[in-house]
């Protein structure tokens, strides 16, 4: 149990987080993580995956993360270029305390994603996340996003914006 | 079943000429089912590796073509591709994508198969007066046949062997292979799957094409330094090549531009690296070593639809004349458990739906499937490095890394295939 304060302390987080994927606020996103952050896409719906031994579709760690930025970032990543529009829902939000002190969130979304860069296809995507939130400063920061999605194993679209 | 002949009004010479294509290769659905039948059916395609079902009753789920099929490990061990439909009533039995079974059972009616694709039983078999059970079994490519752990197979009970169609490319397979201090690679990290809003061609094309690297990669290159660096500066400081095997197999080779080992791989270097290459040398001795450890793996097209790409292994899946599907997974080498970490990070950066890499190619490619919806300009060009190609001493034609020499080699063994007897 958290207190409901935390409580709504980490579902202001959820959605700010969400917003500034959204709109493709690059620098404002990576500046929710900390500096130990893992962003980790499953590429399997298996409660069982090891990142260790499982491809996955995306398994960054910050150096990594930075990178995926900076690309976004340079006007020529053409996946996203221009942006997909975006908008996402986030429900169904728990959240409990770890040992250590940080915040576990676990939350469902929804999100459209208008790709306009070739056919202007409506893609939907559907799953869980799970967000391990950690105060540095005062300040909550992911340290560990896990995003699996409904369709982790299926034929996917380009997944190169931040989900 | 599809007719064997070729469309009749579809003209292929016509269609695919030296030095250049017609726009509805890529766009008409008559072309995409008589690819279906003449590539896809009669000839040999890539279906999964040994190292995916290593035990009795493992299988995986994949499809020739269009044809959804099982490759199973049977009694025995001998590897099959069964057809994943119900002798019966068209179900398809097996819905799972891997998996161990003992028995694959239709969930309509009940029948029920062995792993080897015999019927084992059909419930109330008294509505038969007589009925012959070995004539019901799940129906089997006719020709499976494997080249290191590569399994490919044929739908067509006909044509030429499996070594015959590999020819000399089975190099660029052992190029790979013998990288593993063991002689094998291993693919068990699973597979991630791309959708591609494009007609099937335009991958083997493009995982084959050198000219493309700097323009749609554009965003990678002037953020990260990688091996590719080298393809990207000066025309004639670049010294990689393009290469056409035959039989439409094709390959980009970097290694002329690799100034030193494990180019490929980013560098390596510590003590894992040293029992690495001491191995590969206990081997091989060190000559070649060297030259492994400097050339690294293949990248290559073994067509129509196996991806040698380098660190990876990829597959192209048609699925209509506007789509299709690139599935890859890490190449882990025998032998080297160490390297598979690496292998498996390197994998998700190269290729796949959130990539460094392939995100841009596939949107690029889903550009070019609109664009060539247009029909006032019918041609796609075809001839870059027709005036500088050569051919080596072992009759391959080789030319500049950005050359479209593996466009040709691709398009002139598809006109031979479309226009066979």
């Amino acid at each position: 149990m958290v207190s409901d304060a935390e409580y709504r302390a980490v579902v202001e987080f959820l959605y700010k987080e969400a917003r500034l994927a959204d709109e493709a606020r690059y620098a404002d996103w990576l500046a929710l993580w900390t500096d130990d952050g893992v962003y980790w896409v499953p590429a399997t719906t298996d409660p069982g995956a090891d990142p260790d031994k499982h491809l996955s579709h995306i398994y960054d760690n910050r150096g990594r993360l930075e990178t995926r930025i900076k690309l976004l970032q340079t006007g020529h990543r053409y996946s996203q270029e221009p942006a997909s529009l975006m908008r996402r829902l986030i429900s169904n939000i728990e959240v409990a305390a770890a040992d250590d002190g940080e915040l576990v969130a676990e939350s469902n979304f929804i999100l459209a994603e208008l790709a306009v860069q070739a056919k202007r296809e409506m893609h939907w995507w559907v799953g869980r996340t799970t967000h391990r939130l950690r105060r540095v400063d005062g300040e909550l920061k992911m340290c560990r996003k896990t995003v699996v999605l409904v369709n982790a194993a299926e034929p996917l679209p380009n997944l190169s914006f931040l989900i | 079943m599809s007719s064997l002949a070729p469309n009749a009004s579809i003209d292929y010479k016509t269609l695919v000429q030296d030095d250049r294509i017609h726009a509805s290769l890529y766009t008409d659905p008559r072309i995409f089912d008589d690819e279906l039948e003449r590539i896809f059916r009669r000839a040999w395609v890539f279906v999964g590796h040994d190292s995916e079902i290593p035990r009795q009753g493992d299988f995986v789920t994949r499809h020739v073509g269009t044809e959804p099929v099982i490759m199973v490990r049977g009694k025995g061990g001998a590897v099959s591709v069964l057809v994943n439909r119900c002798m019966h009533r068209g179900t398809m039995v097996c819905p799972a994508e891997r998996g161990n079974a003992r028995t694959f059972t239709c969930p309509y009616h009940g029948w029920t198969y062995d792993v080897s694709g015999e019927l084992l039983g059909v419930p109330y078999p008294g509505g038969y007066a007589a009925f012959d059970k070995s004539a019901h079994g799940l129906t089997r490519a006719p020709r499976v046949s494997s080249y290191r752990g590569f399994v490919f197979a044929s739908l067509s009970g006909t044509g030429m062997p499996l070594a015959e169609h590999l020819g000399s490319a089975t190099r660029l397979i052992d190029r790979s292979c013998d990288l593993s201090p063991a002689g094998q690679v291993e693919l068990t990290a699973g597979w991630v799957k791309h959708r591609c809003a494009a007609n099937w061609k335009a991958l083997p094309e493009n995982d084959s094409d050198g000219y493309h690297l700097g323009f749609v990669h554009r965003a990678l290159f002037s953020t990260v330094r990688s091996q590719y660096q080298r393809v990207v500066g000066d025309e004639k400081a670049i010294k990689a090549v393009v290469r056409d095997w035959g039989n439409g197999h094709m390959e980009i080779d970097w290694s002329p531009g690799y100034q030193g080992p494990f180019e490929w791989l980013g560098g390596a270097s510590g003590s894992v690296v040293d029992d690495f290459v001491a191995a590969l040398e206990r081997r091989d001795g060190p000559e070649t070593t060297r030259r492994r450890i400097l050339e690294g793996p293949a990248h290559a097209l073994i067509f129509p639809n196996l991806f040698l790409g380098e660190t990876n292994i990829a597959i192209v899946q048609p699925v209509s004349v506007e789509e299709c599907v690139h599935w890859h997974t890490p190449m882990f080498l025998k032998g080297v458990p160490e390297f598979n970490g690496r292998l498996l990070r390197m994998a998700e950066a190269g290729m796949g739906p959130a990539s460094f890499l392939m995100p841009e190619d596939l949107t690029v490619a889903s550009r070019n499937q609109l664009g060539l919806h247009a029909r006032t300009v019918a041609w796609l060009e075809l001839g870059r490095g027709l005036n500088r190609e050569r051919v080596d001493s072992e009759g391959r034609t080789v030319s500049h890394v950005t050359d479209e020499t593996t466009n040709r080699a691709l398009w002139r063994h598809y006109r031979a295939v479309m226009t066979e007897a």
